[in-house]
């Protein structure tokens, strides 16, 4: 016998958002995580959660003093690190959280990848993982802006030119196109406070709360669904998700923690820069050296130094695509596959963020 | 006389009688020294008085032990201010955790009707006397602050000159009667050790924190089968209890020292006023710089032609930085036949500012992804990353009378002569209708 359409439609939701589960005994009590040698990777998450929470709460704190205007921005995330009493302390932790984040984050997508996680009935969980790495990245970008430096505004302005690059490859009735974003986005046709006003906006209101949808749910269909089996075979072993499993979540939030706070406190997190780089942002001067973007966009920022500006554009594509669609695109694959796969994108992550730099050298001459 | 009994006969009495007592108890009937333990007939209450007031007197017990057996490192521990109060504070709060527990226990034993049967009046005795002893600790705490750091050098002394058998009353001779009394209490406590519950002092099963769990093996299959469950269910239980509690105690051990991190963000900073000063000039600095760019961003709008430069200013080795009718960074050469060059400086790659050091070559260098721009045609180096030559901006050099001289469209093309004689006292602008026209 077949299904009315409407019953098929309702058979398909309520198997991705099985909100009968909605329950104590479902959610909790008889919730149980597979033991097996992947089974770290279902600690990243909530370890990418932790360090959000940390951002929500420094980040609120760091508004009490910041004052987003290009006048006073510098001058006040100055104020923070030597007058307010521990607010080199917040504003640290702030900036390491951030990139222990986005660390998690990326490690907690690949292992998703690597365990299969996405695969039915779990298609929605990946879909909202994935466009939550994009808003993680767009967190970072806007960020970097705030503080209003050499360095944060010439590597803006930099990463938004590069929108301006794909104009040269659309007819020419639309060339334009390209520009007319890059200046809605900044808000005028050069960075300025627009762009500052802009960005702030975004960072502290638009993408929290673009943020907080997503992430429920995302830890709404988690819990809903449970943990995804990760390997081939049945795990022999199961542990209870509570007390056992959130008990050790826990504990690695405790340590994450006090790493966290111990970085914080002894270094600082732009002792790594050189120094005129962190200098108030001059609009009339030249650009100074060494401007580079974070850490977490090295695995795209260094093909496109050295690179065509369309195979950038077409492999940025099909990889966004191909996350999109992993659990249709990968619907039979093994396990073994996707750690496969997994393993040659996180290679190919780690050499890019670590020697970028020199394999550009290298290139360039 | 009574102050010689109190302070040298009471305690020496006590001592005797406490250790002949125990030793007498000990042989008469080895099975009898315990807390003669009350859980049976009756177990809430009891956890809610019994464990507060044992955490709380082991606590407090600890605290009087460093303080008569180290009492030098003890002192200097406790002339670090922070580390007084800490101690002052948790030694405070443990003697409620005690007052607590022991009005718990006496109320127990006033309302519980099981219990009274086996209740003697040895019990009330023991109970009040510790319950007034604790409060008198409280009062000495809370009268005479900071006995932690001052004990050491009074009534530290003088319990070791007691037990080195050369009584010396002179420190406590003048202490403040509740002091005293709390004293001769503790002595009381002492004697009547051996005769009440109080023995169970010294049979507390120790050992047992540090022996394996016993496994205890039942021939019946069914009697063993429940004997290896409960086992199982009491050992993660015991893991669990283990996990909450480290965990418990790392949080609360986090969270003090964190919070008292966060709190101070909120305080107002306390800045010395030359600091403030200097901090209130480089704001203002930066607000004129603001206000000096809104100004140039205004002229721009308004004014049809903008100065540069003087002709004489000029050069061919390093370019004089501008900014342009668009607000994007230019940059001013003269050429070898004395005419002005005028390029944008914004790299065609990325947008970065280009440098304005002439090399050998004729060329200037975008510092962010290394292109090189030849200065008289605005073009890049081969293979550079930025594949458009940098803009031409148009000009117009105007004598000292103001009248035209020679102008340049951005597109190169060049009207009027400039004469070597006079050059020196031209001006160079840039002009808005021909930046238009391009």
């Amino acid at each position: 016998m077949r299904n009315s359409p409407a019953q098929s439609v309702f058979d398909f939701i309520t198997s991705r958002l099985p909100l009968y589960k909605l329950n104590m005994k479902d959610m909790v009590t008889e919730k149980e995580v597979p033991v097996h040698r992947m089974s770290w990777g279902y600690y990243l998450g909530g370890l990418a959660l932790f360090f959000f929470g940390i951002q929500v709460l420094t980040g609120m704190m760091l508004l009490f003093y910041y004052e987003p205007t290009v006048s006073e921005a510098h001058e006040s995330v100055e104020y923070i690190t030597h007058f307010v009493t521990m607010g080199a302390l917040i504003r640290n932790m702030h900036a390491w959280s951030a990139s222990f984040m986005i660390f998690c984050v990326i490690a907690h997508m690949l292992t998703a990848l690597a365990m299969k996680a996405f695969a039915k009935p779990r298609e929605m969980t990946w879909i909202a993982g994935v466009l939550l790495v994009m808003v993680t990245f767009a967190f970072g970008f806007t960020g970097y802006l705030l503080p209003w430096n050499q360095i944060a505004v010439n590597a803006t302005k930099v990463g938004l030119a590069s929108i301006d690059q794909v104009g040269q490859y659309l007819p020419d009735a639309l060339s334009h196109l390209a520009e007319e974003v890059r200046v809605t986005i900044q808000g005028a046709p050069a960075i300025g406070q627009a762009t500052l006003s802009r960005f702030f906006a975004l960072h502290v209101v638009i993408l929290p709360l673009i943020v907080s949808g997503i992430l429920g749910l995302h830890l709404l269909s988690v819990q809903l669904h449970g943990m995804s089996q990760g390997v081939e075979d049945k795990p022999k072993r199961k542990e209870k998700f509570f007390p056992f499993f959130i008990l050790k979540d826990f504990k690695e939030w405790g340590i994450a923690f006090l790493i966290l706070f111990v970085l914080a406190l002894c270094l600082p997190f732009d002792s790594l820069f050189p120094y005129p780089l962190l200098e108030p942002y001059n609009a009339l001067g030249s650009t100074p050296d060494g401007i580079k973007p974070e850490w977490y966009f090295f695995f795209v920022y260094y093909p496109m130094e050295m690179l065509p500006f369309w195979v950038i554009i077409v492999v940025m594509t099909i990889a966004t695509l191909g996350l999109f669609a992993a659990p249709w695109i990968f619907r039979n694959s093994s396990h073994k596959t996707m750690r496969w796969i997994a393993s040659a994108v996180a290679g190919y992550m780690i050499i890019m963020t670590l020697f970028g730099e020199q394999i550009y050298h290298a290139v360039k001459g | 006389m009574l102050e010689l009994f109190a302070f040298v006969g009471l305690p020496y009495m006590a001592i005797l009688i406490c250790i002949v007592g125990v030793v007498w108890r000990l042989r008469k009937d080895p099975y009898g020294v315990t807390s003669l333990s009350s859980q049976f007939l009756e177990g809430k209450q009891l956890r809610w008085g019994s464990l507060p007031w044992h955490f709380g007197i082991l606590l407090i017990f600890a605290g009087h032990l460093v303080a008569f057996l180290i009492p030098g490192m003890w002192q200097s521990l406790m002339s670090v201010p922070w580390l007084l109060v800490s101690v002052e504070v948790l030694g405070i709060a443990a003697t409620l955790l005690c007052l607590i527990g022991l009005g718990v226990l006496f109320f127990r034993r006033l309302t519980t009707g099981k219990l009274q049967k086996t209740t003697k009046l040895a019990d009330f005795v023991v109970t009040s006397l510790l319950i007034a002893q604790v409060a008198l600790g409280l009062m000495v705490a809370g009268g005479y602050r900071w006995g932690a750091s001052w004990s050491t050098g009074t009534l530290t002394p003088y319990v070791w000159s007691l037990v080195t058998l050369s009584p010396d009353v002179s420190v406590v001779r003048d202490m403040p009667l509740p002091i005293q009394l709390h004293m001769t209490g503790a002595w009381l406590i002492l004697l009547i050790l051996p005769f009440t519950r109080l023995i169970h002092m010294v049979s507390v099963p120790i050992h047992y924190l540090f022996r394996s769990p016993q496994k205890v093996v039942w021939s019946n299959p069914r009697r063993h089968e429940q004997a290896v469950t409960a086992r199982v269910t009491q050992e993660s239980r015991r893991h669990f209890l283990k996990a909450a509690f480290g965990l418990g105690t790392a949080g609360v051990l986090l969270s003090v020292g964190v919070l008292d991190k966060l709190g101070r963000f909120f305080q107002m900073p306390g800045m010395h006023k030359d600091e403030e000063a200097n901090l209130l000039e480089t704001r203002l600095r930066r607000l004129q710089l603001t206000a000096e760019e809104k100004e140039l961003e205004l002229e721009r709008m308004r004014a049809e032609e903008i100065f540069v430069a003087r002709l004489s200013e000029l050069n061919g080795q390093a370019g004089k930085y501008f900014i342009d009718y668009a607000m994007r960074p230019g940059l001013a050469f003269k050429g070898e036949d004395g005419w002005p060059m005028l390029l944008s400086a914004k790299c065609t790659h990325l947008g970065c500012t280009v440098g304005n050091q002439v090399d050998a070559s004729g060329r200037i260098l975008c510092p962010c992804h290394v292109s090189y721009f030849d200065i008289k045609t605005g073009m890049p180096n081969p293979g550079a990353p930025a594949k458009a030559p940098l803009d031409k901006i148009a000009w117009v050099v105007r004598d000292q009378n103001g009248s035209e001289v020679a102008t340049e469209s951005a597109r190169g093309s060049r009207t009027g002569r400039i004469d070597v004689a006079i050059a020196d006292t031209c001006s160079l602008y840039i002009v808005k209708s021909l930046t238009l026209e391009a």
